[in-house]
């Protein structure tokens, strides 16, 4: 006879073989084995990989010596036993889940090394971003490669409804400079993808679109995208390999909604539609509540296993978001490249990591197994400068964060990486959530190296 | 007959390249990727343009032949190398008009297509070169059902598509007339049998399921409506019949071109019925539909769209500035901007039909109780000023003219707290002169003086900035023009005093002294590269990409055709659709 056993990937398997069981979710305590660290039957507990963005990089220590390049982020001392710095004093109750790297160096690199362009693609993808800059136009460019969430995405994403979400909170985003500076997730260089600034629209998202099973729309829809795939593959026939590349795109993402047309629904409480919508009020910009309901949803999402990556813009690569909360009236971007206000840099970078360590808050506060989400969670927090008034894509900030299935070093340490490549980290976070990752990054940027000193 | 160009000719070319080309400029890297620096492109498309090394009296000989005839175009210049084309998605804006245009205003309401990408400054770029995601593909989805649901309540909409009255839910050929009428629509060309049978297998599955013959027709809209035949404009061409080394846009493409180019939004059954006749098949019966298209109220709002993008007017709708220095500053004054600079535009192109290069320098505007007060302008007729706008006369003292000395502009081109006499001069390099600047590099020290006894004024803190030669090479050829505009702030209201100290605003672009905004507008409209750039930016938008080398020359010539037709706008427009470097595409590759 065969057993029956919990799995959240029952959800999936059974949709697939037609016999529609919803199971409960969040796991059953029965679902664990004895000691909590796996399910029952021997599967590892869901890893997740989330990628976090601020802009413009962080202020430095004394803007007007210009012989003096180092950061107020950065910690004292080294290893574990390190110090906050006060930039980082938010992170104080999770301090042990986050190992701070300073010294990376950006190999991914173009020959013109571009402001915020370098230190985004390069940091994010380990590929340099491509120019985009034809005679006589506006300079441009996107990403070399797909983002670090895609690469994971691509290894983990079809085990959950949504391969990932990418999620944005501060709407002063610069547009005219390309994919690279708008969007932090790239599927691949001609593939970004638009992040979800509405709390409303992300909680649509996650826990809207399930279809009941016995809704009779349910073989219509697939039946009609069926019939799109048909005419997308005869298109092919007639276009060249670039439009063919973007239609092979299309008819993944078509067979990606037909999967999610077909998913049943897991028996996870979903959470009330939140009220917030990020509009702003007075022409300011709710990003207190904004960040905070979105890393609400990101944690249900996580815990109800609806996806296991994600991608969080704070604030945007050249982004001019004000901090009015901290009574300042000029644009981030502004203050990044004025000396004269470096403090108020400071604050904002405060307030961002106050935001970072909400989320980690919030992962650490959610029991799974005999530990929490964010003990099988990998957060990489990244800037696209080291600091605004120096252009440099050297020691840019970085924190790897969560304990990352048992495969990042706990407690966390502070990390002098003495110039090495930033995609060490890269390939360091994507083996959390695929062990067999052997290589991340391109051209001057590949990494076959994984930062062993954050590594447990 | 031979033209001189002297009267305009480009040194300010010269100048800028000899600048940008300086010791310390960090543009002379070559990408890996083999895409040269900046200062080869405006050397390279005007020297093209001007038949090699011979100078300007070069370029009257190579342009005269077709210039000023109303049916050149048939033939491509032998300079001519079309670009091969992309797949373009539709804008967020067409996508919603042709919804409108296909199911009517309802439908039209319900549908939310994704933010378009700009790449090179141009939506239509961005289009033509980015792939769909899952969350594109989705959003598609859930718009088309919402509007096919939508569209099930104008049954009239729907007995006219369907032609036939069903005998059932299995009623296959009567969804198969809905299918060809509504798909030709929709996917702009008439269906193939194979096409018809494919959908209508859609309709009837969703007929019999439910038993409803309106239900399939619901369900069969929704499918056709995510055909990428309906996403995307299709521009595959035909090779030409009599040179199979070149190819058209077959009339349907250009109908299609045309209609969203002209009109933002899908073509009309009347255009579709003019492309299956074979009328857009040549240079003169493509004229005569885009007159036609250009007399609807449709292509007013599409040069709005055009004109909110290229002048990046849409930036008002979410611009921050900083109270502490703009108490004033609302969401109210930054769309009164907006519609200031848009009826001027406005005013030239539909109003008089005049020489579209006044838009750069027009001694008057259009104010309202949100711009008048703010410029300190009083009402031409006496009186209170009110919400409407009035044609007003600019006092020369303002030393205000065209859209440079506008708010809009002034405001968008600012950073959120003061001004930015470097984001200025860009603009001006980039958008009206079409000229590339560089990306600041990274690892430089971006520290501006702060204003001080020193320093009192903007620009001479930037000067200040300047005698850093590895900023100065690139910031000489934006931050000048920006200084000649410091009398307008962040948000466009005149000053002549800064810190204290008097702003000295007499500066220079491509050789020529100037001083305020009617002045640089007056400058730069003499200059040959700002009405070519006119051109080469409504190509870019109309035909998805930035023109190559092998097509810069075609554009470069029609500018002969614009100054012979008084720089009409609207006449270009059609000189421009009815020119072999819009209507032919190269080979797909």
């Amino acid at each position: 006879m065969k057993r029956f056993t919990l799995n959240r990937r029952t959800m999936l398997r059974g949709m697939l073989g037609g016999a529609a069981v919803a199971l409960a979710l969040p796991p059953l305590e029965a679902m664990f084995n004895s000691n909590g660290t796996a399910y029952a039957n021997g599967d590892e507990l869901p890893r997740r990989l989330v990628t976090w963005f601020f802009g413009n990089g962080v202020a430095l220590e004394n803007p007007f010596d210009p012989n003096n390049n180092n950061l107020l982020w950065t910690p004292q001392g080294q290893g574990e036993g390190y110090t906050l710095s006060p930039q980082l004093a938010p992170l104080a109750n999770v301090k042990e889940y986050c190992s701070i790297v300073s010294n990376l160096a950006i190999l991914a690199k173009h020959p013109e090394v571009r402001g915020h362009h370098t230190g985004v693609s390069g940091f994010f993808s380990g590929f340099p971003y491509i120019k985009l800059d034809p005679m006589g136009a506006n300079y441009s460019s996107k990403f070399g490669g797909p983002s670090i969430d895609q690469v994971a995405a691509g290894y983990i994403g079809d085990q959950t409804y949504l391969p990932s979400v990418q999620i944005r909170v501060s709407k002063r985003i610069v547009a005219s400079e390309g994919p690279t500076l708008n969007y932090l997730s790239h599927k691949g260089p001609d593939q970004p993808l638009q992040p979800l600034h509405n709390p409303q629209d992300l909680f649509a998202k996650l826990f809207g679109g399930f279809v009941p099973q016995d809704d009779p729309t349910k073989p219509l829809r697939l039946n009609a995208l069926d019939a799109v795939s048909e005419d997308v593959k005869r298109l092919q026939m007639r276009v060249g390999t670039n439009d063919r590349q973007r239609l092979d795109a299309h008819l993944a993402s078509i067979a990606q909604i037909q999967k999610q047309i077909e998913a049943i629904a897991p028996e996870c409480v979903p959470p009330a539609m939140p009220g917030e919508t990020n509009a702003d009020q007075d022409g300011k910009e709710p990003l207190d509540s904004v960040n905070k309901v979105m890393a609400d949803l990101l944690v249900l999402a996580f815990h109800c296993d609806i996806t296991r990556v994600a991608s969080f813009q704070y604030t945007g690569s050249v982004g001019y978001t004000v901090f009015h909360m901290l009574g300042q009236s000029q644009g981030h971007h502004d203050i990044s490249h004025d000396a004269n206000a470096n403090d108020l840099h400071d604050a904002a970078t405060v307030k961002t990591v106050e935001a970072f360590a909400y989320l980690l808050e919030q992962l650490k506060a959610s029991p799974e197994g005999d530990g929490n989400l964010l003990d099988n969670s990998c957060l990489l927090l990244g800037s696209d400068t080291a600091s605004g008034l120096r252009h440099s894509d050297y020691n840019q900030p970085c924190i790897v964060a969560g304990g990352g299935g048992g495969a990042l070093r706990h407690p966390g340490i502070h990390h002098d990486a003495g110039g090495a490549n930033s995609s060490d980290v890269l390939l360091a976070c994507l083996k959390t959530v695929a062990p067999d990752a052997a290589t991340v990054g391109g051209g001057p940027g590949e990494s076959t190296t994984p930062l062993g000193a954050i590594m447990a | 007959m031979l033209r001189m160009f002297f009267s305009r000719p480009l040194p300010g070319v010269a100048v800028a390249l000899a600048m940008l080309a300086g010791p310390g400029c960090y543009v002379g890297v070559d990408g890996d990727d083999g895409s040269s620096s900046i200062s080869a492109g405006p050397t390279a498309g005007l020297t093209q343009g001007d038949s090699g090394s011979s100078g300007s009296a070069g370029s009257d000989s190579a342009g005269s032949d077709s210039a000023g005839s109303d049916t050149a175009g048939d033939d491509p210049p032998p300079a001519l190398e079309p670009a091969a084309a992309s797949l373009r998605l539709l804008l967020h804006r067409h996508y919603r008009n042709a919804i409108r245009d296909l199911l009517g205003d309802g439908p039209a309401a319900v549908v939310a297509p994704p933010k378009d990408t700009p790449i090179n400054g141009f939506d239509a770029v961005g289009s033509a070169q980015l792939a769909l995601s899952d969350a594109s593909v989705e959003i598609y989805e859930t718009s088309a059902r919402a509007a096919a649901a939508a569209a099930m309540g104008d049954m009239a909409r729907i007995e006219a598509y369907l032609g036939c009255a069903p005998t059932g839910p299995d009623d296959a050929a009567c969804h198969g007339k809905l299918v060809a009428t509504f798909g030709r629509l929709a996917w702009r060309r008439p269906l193939t049998d194979a096409e018809v049978a494919r959908y209508v297998a859609v309709a009837q599955q969703a007929a019999l399921d439910s038993g409803d013959f309106f239900t399939g027709v619901e369900n069969v809209i929704a499918a056709l409506l995510q055909s990428p035949y309906f996403l995307y404009m299709v521009e595959v061409g035909a090779a030409d019949p009599e040179d199979s080394s070149r190819r058209y846009l077959t009339g349907h493409e250009m109908a299609t071109r045309l209609a969203f180019f002209l009109t933002d939004s899908t073509p009309a059954p009347w255009l579709l019925d003019a492309a299956d006749d074979g009328l857009l098949d040549d240079a003169d019966g493509i004229r005569e539909v885009a007159t036609l298209l250009l007399e609807e109220p449709a292509a007013k709002d599409a040069l709005d769209n055009y004109f909110s993008e290229v002048l990046r007017l849409r930036e008002l709708d979410t611009l921050a500035k900083d109270p502490a220095v703009w108490p004033q500053w609302s969401p109210g004054l930054a769309q009164a901007m907006r519609t200031e600079t848009l009826l001027l535009l406005q005013d030239i192109i539909w109003q008089r039909d005049g020489d579209f290069r006044d838009y750069l320098d027009a001694p008057y505007t259009f104010a309202n109780n949100q711009v008048g007060p703010l410029y300190g302008l009083t009402p031409p007729g006496g009186g209170e000023w009110g919400d409407g706008f009035l044609k007003t006369p600019l006092p020369e003292a303002s030393k205000r003219g065209g859209i440079l000395g506008q708010g809009a502009l002034m405001s968008v081109l600012a950073h959120i707290s003061s001004t930015s006499p470097t984001l200025r001069g860009k603009f001006i390099r980039e958008a009206l002169l079409c000229e590339s600047i560089p990306a600041p590099p990274g690892n430089v020290s971006t520290v501006i003086p702060p204003a001080g006894e020193a320093a009192p004024t903007m620009r001479e803190r930037l000067e200040q900035h300047l005698t850093d030669p590895g900023c100065a090479a690139c910031h000489m050829a934006m931050d000048p023009i920006g200084f000649g505009l410091e009398n307008y702030d962040g948000i466009g209201i005149f000053r002549t005093m800064e810190n204290g100290a008097v702003i000295d605003t007499v500066s220079e672009v491509n050789g020529a002294t100037f001083d305020g905004a009617r002045e640089l507008g007056g400058v730069l409209k003499q200059q040959r590269a700002v009405s070519v750039c006119v051109i080469r930016n409504l190509f870019r938008h109309g035909a998805g990409h930035i023109e190559t080398s092998g097509e810069l020359p075609t554009l470069i010539d029609l500018e002969e055709t614009f100054e012979a037709r008084g720089f009409s706008l609207k006449a270009l427009l059609v000189d421009l659709v009815a020119n072999p470097a819009f209507r032919m595409v190269g080979t797909p590759e």
